[in-house]
């Protein structure tokens, strides 16, 4: 299989106080097109700033996040912006919907943005898929948890990115809508054959995906 | 209560971008609060200062007083000091203009004048005259010397024959450089040099004095009791001339306080709007807080009291700031005004001199006092609300508060296809009573500021300038009545031998530039109905239009007007002549060089002109009636139209022909009144405009408020939408459309309804004779320059708050949360 995403060398130190954090230090990986990969590692290991990195959210140090072939720090914030919305879907543990607007419009947001017209059959069919049709035109606050994250990974589907980037998904959640979550979330992926990397500190939750990448104080420890 | 204090503090520190609006909008609300009564008072001492320096100190005078009435006068109760002048004569000098009058000891104080040396004439042939006055006439003399000086008296209504006399002069006036300048000059004779020239029953005394002013401290009361004194003596009010300019120097003019009390009262307002509209909107940040306050005790005394110390608390820095600038601008703001009424001015250069020389007192403790006193009550009275809501929040709910969750509505319409336009539209819709709230806030400002600009643009010095003439020069005969050495000059004999000729139309014609000349008829006439000679004045038929259009009552048609029977008169001549009416038939007995005749002319309409089409001739006739009356040429001026506003050589050829011909031309032009008006409206203009232009800063505070926090409220949103693709262009675009909301409300607001409220403004300021305004004019300057503000303030805003959002990292704004 291809390779999709490829770190090479990347480096995030932070300064917290006056000590240096190695949040990400001199990290090297790759990810296979199609595949289910699980970064797992402790609280504070930088495994949220790696997922940042990795969706061109921070900026490094140094090295180098190429995603289909394309260095995304060769890019300036406004082109960086553009690729993210193309090819990086986005699933947050606090899902991060925006409240103004319906679940439909959160889902379309990322394409509205990109002025891509917006084909109305494939959201329905990915909102009928994971069950959120009846609420499409629901407003955030009156989703609950299990439902907000659904139409978080209906946004992130729906543009159809090279790459799905989640940041503890199921964090928010409880352990009943977890396993719905994330037997959906696996599922989707398959079913729309989509690359999904995603950061977890639950190892059960690991144990779902293809590959374990395991972090600690910054860098790859394990990669199975 | 400390602790209340010390939480007030906090938030102060805490709130820093809403305490920051608010200081700045303090600041310019106690700039103006102190500027504006300063300025003032400060024009008023000044000019108060000027005039004690410059005007003679009587009240009043009465004209036309015979001995006994004066002696009367001087012993009534209300009277605290007068004199007696008469005016007896001239001396002749070519180009000077030197008085003779007779002038009491009272009369010299009250005119404040001094004798140098010396002391005032006694005897017949005494005379105090000034260095001036003796070398004009070319010779010298001292106090005790006997000096020959020619002169004219006043006899039966006009200048005598030139007589001389042998004087000795008894003292010296002192000359003064104006005085100089102008050839104007004043001798004083005796009593007895009175009597034996002036024919007993034709001596006339001013009488002049001043109000006891120990119950009188205001000018309106002065003048109540100058007008009752003459009511009793039954002295007219064409004979009586009160001495308003130092009234208003020495008591205080009751119009003034509530004048600048309405400034200040508009000042107040707009604060209030602009304190209460930045609180409100940021209020949500505050409601958990005082939720978790009042949760563990606090009481709503103390909750209320936190709102309003918060806000003094930014009272304590932004108030001196607003005195300091203000203490800095009083100066320089009144050193502007009187530069901008330009040079020639001899009041305002007086005081110039005295602003540059601390002539006067400008600055005052009690209005430093009544600025931070007032901006206190405007902070008070804006937060009412906002305390009160404070006070009443539950611990529950506020604790629970979270912005967004009010939003009630559970579902809507999902739109199919998506654009940044729309998130602007979703954020704007979400927020309707605080979009309200700002739009409204500063729409009241930019109303009243539409409404001034309104009755400003109408003040127009070329529209004034164009109702003061009709053409671009204007060419009439002075004429004098009563002057015997100078007989050519009364009107009847002019006619005989009119200047105004057909020769000196054409010759004017015939100037490069001039594009016609318009002749306008002059007839002197009486009658029993009339207090003194008025005139006729005959219109040509180019005028036809403007004469019938300006009938207000009655009909005639200039055709009919052509008969030389019936005459239009302006509404100006009722002023005197009330009982005037349409339908009335006069007996006129109309001049004709020497000879006149009776004829009855019927009032057929009455018309309201500007004195630019009237000249203060009040009786109006087709040209070719006028002329019908007389047999001479009446002629009395003509109007010059030339392809330009002002030509300077047109000017000077003019002058030339008009030199050549007689000396009795006079010319006028439209330049000299344009430029008169101009100096006198762009001081008005200049003021009110600096007024305005910091009342739109205080009211752009509520729309940099709004959008600062509607950003910072929706941090983590924006963060979000930036994270699955917005860019930067995006996101300013999304808040210039935001911003262009409120600016778009706000004109439609301000423009709208401050375009129909200048109407019935301007109506009321042309009622009311405010700034001679005479035609409506849509303010559009101040409507393009209030929109290109608006516009561009809320593009600079959205341009400064998308580069504050990226100074910040994407991953801390999602991560952002209050």
């Amino acid at each position: 299989m291809s390779i999709i995403l490829e770190v090479k060398d990347l480096v995030k130190h932070y300064r917290m106080g006056s000590e240096t954090v190695k949040a990400v230090d001199h990290t090297n990986l790759s990810i296979e097109c199609g595949k289910f990969t699980a970064i797992v590692g402790r609280s504070g290991s930088g495994k949220s700033t790696l997922l940042h990195l990795l969706g061109g959210l921070d900026r490094p140090d140094s090295g180098k996040v190429i995603i289909e072939d394309k260095d995304i720090y060769s890019l300036g914030s406004d082109m960086l912006a553009k690729f993210r919305r193309k090819k990086i879907g986005f699933i947050f543990q606090d899902f991060n919907l925006i409240p103004s607007l319906t679940v439909w419009e959160n889902v379309v947001l990322p394409m509205g943005l990109d002025g891509r017209k917006i084909n109305p059959e494939e959201v329905l069919e990915i909102l009928n898929h994971i069950d959120l049709l009846q609420k499409k035109d629901a407003m955030p606050n009156t989703l609950s948890g299990g439902q907000k994250q659904r139409t978080a990974i209906a946004r992130a589907l729906a543009s159809k990115p090279a790459i799905i980037l989640a940041d503890e998904p199921t964090g928010n959640l409880d352990s009943q809508t977890e396993l719905e979550v994330m037997a959906l979330l696996k599922n989707c992926v398959k079913e729309y054959g989509q690359t999904l990397v995603m950061i977890t500190h639950d190892e059960t939750v690991a144990q779902m995906a293809d590959e374990i990448i395991m972090i600690e104080d910054g860098k790859v420890v394990n990669h199975s | 209560m400390k602790m209340v204090t010390q939480i007030a503090f906090a938030n102060m520190k805490y709130h820093r971008s809403r305490n920051i609006l608010i200081g700045v909008a303090m600041i310019l609300t106690t700039l103006l609060l102190f500027l504006v009564p300063s300025v003032g008072m400060g024009m008023v001492n000044g000019q108060f200062a000027v005039v004690n320096e410059l005007y003679p100190t009587w009240h009043a005078l009465y004209r036309g007083i015979d001995q006994d009435t004066a002696d009367r006068l001087s012993m009534h109760r209300d009277i605290s000091r007068s004199g007696l002048r008469s005016d007896t004569g001239a001396v002749p000098v070519a180009g000077a203009d030197i008085s003779m009058m007779y002038l009491d000891q009272e009369g010299l104080f009250l005119y404040k004048m001094d004798l140098t040396e010396g002391t005032l004439p006694q005897k017949e042939n005494e005379i105090v005259v000034s260095k001036g006055i003796l070398d004009e006439l070319g010779i010298s003399g001292e106090i005790g010397s006997t000096v020959k000086i020619p002169y004219q008296v006043y006899r039966d209504g006009g200048l005598d024959f030139t007589q001389e006399k042998q004087f000795i002069i008894t003292g010296f006036l002192p000359d003064t450089e104006a005085s100089i300048e102008a050839r104007q000059y004043v001798a004083i004779v005796s009593k007895e040099f009175l009597f034996q020239e002036v024919p007993k029953d034709q001596i006339a005394y001013r009488f002049l004095f001043q109000i006891d002013g120990n119950e009188r401290s205001t000018t309106d009361q002065i003048e109540e009791a100058i007008k009752q004194i003459a009511a009793q003596f039954g002295i007219s009010e064409n004979d009586t001339n009160i001495n308003t300019e130092y009234l208003a120097a020495n008591y205080v003019d009751p119009a003034f306080v509530p004048g600048i009390a309405a400034i200040m009262l508009v000042i107040v307002i707009a604060g209030m709007i602009t304190i209460y509209s930045i609180y409100y909107i940021t209020m949500n940040d505050s409601i958990k807080e005082y939720g978790k306050l009042k949760a563990i005790g606090t009481t709503k005394r103390q909750l209320r009291q936190i709102v309003l110390r918060e806000s003094y608390c930014v009272a304590l820095f932004a108030v001196p700031i607003g005195l300091l600038l203000g203490t800095v601008l009083v100066r320089a703001v009144m050193r502007l005004m009187t530069d901008y009424t330009g040079d020639g001015n001899l009041m305002m250069e007086t005081m110039r001199a005295m602003i540059d020389n601390n002539g006067f007192v400008m600055y005052h403790w009690w209005i430093y006092l009544l600025a931070v006193v007032i901006l206190l009550v405007t902070v008070y009275l804006s937060l009412l609300r906002p305390m009160r809501i404070a006070a009443k929040v539950s611990e529950i709910e506020a604790i629970r508060y979270q912005e967004g969750t009010k939003n009630s509505k559970k579902s809507r319409k999902s739109r199919q296809q998506f654009s940044v336009p729309y998130l602007a539209r979703i954020n704007l819709a979400g927020n309707k009573r605080k979009n309200l709230i700002t739009i409204c806030s500063m729409g009241i400002t930019g109303t009243f500021l539409m409404v001034v600009a309104t009755v400003l643009s109408c003040a127009n010095p070329v529209e004034s300038a164009n109702s003061s003439i009709l053409g671009q020069y204007r060419v009439t005969v002075e004429s004098e009545s009563g002057n015997k050495e100078h007989p050519e000059r009364e009107w009847s004999e002019i006619v005989k031998n009119n200047p105004l000729s057909d020769d000196l139309k054409d010759r004017i014609l015939a100037i490069d530039g001039v594009d016609r000349v318009e002749c306008f008829t002059r007839i002197t006439v009486d009658a029993d109905e009339l207090a003194w000679s008025e005139q006729i004045r005959g219109i040509p038929e180019s005028y036809a239009k403007e004469l019938e259009q300006g009938i207000i009552e009655g009909s005639v048609t200039y055709e009919e007007l052509k008969s030389g029977d019936k005459v239009v008169i302006d509404k100006n001549l009722l002023h005197w002549h009330p009982d005037l009416s349409v339908g009335d038939k006069l007996l006129m007995t109309i001049q004709d060089g020497d000879s006149s005749y009776q004829k009855e002319i019927e009032i057929a309409a009455i018309g309201d002109y500007p004195h630019g089409f009237s000249i203060y001739e009040y009786f109006l006739m087709a040209k070719e009636g006028a002329d019908s009356l007389i047999k001479n040429n009446g002629s009395g001026d003509f109007e010059i139209y030339a392809d330009r506003q002002y030509d300077e050589t047109v000017e000077q050829q003019i002058r030339s022909i008009m030199s050549e011909t007689s000396d009795l031309l006079n010319l006028s032009t439209w330049q000299n009144e344009y430029e008169t008006w101009k100096s006198a409206l762009s001081m008005t203009n200049a003021g009110c405009y600096s007024f305005l232009a910091i009342l739109g800063a205080i009211s752009i505070m509520n729309l940099v408020n709004t959008m600062v926090h509607s950003l910072h409220a929706r941090r983590k949103e924006i963060g979000m939408m930036q994270a699955v693709g917005m860019t930067n262009r995006q996101l300013i675009l999304m808040l210039q459309m935001e911003g262009l909301f409120y600016t778009l409300g706000t004109l439609i607001v301000s423009v709208g309804l401050g375009s129909i409220l200048g109407y019935p403004v301007f109506l009321w300021a042309k009622e009311n004779g405010m700034f001679n305004i005479s035609q409506y004019h849509y303010p559009l300057a101040a409507a393009v320059l209030v929109t290109a503000v608006m516009v561009l303030v809320q593009m600079i805003l959205a341009l400064a708050l998308g580069s504050s959002v990226r100074k910040e990292s994407l991953i801390e704004r999602i991560r952002f949360s209050e």
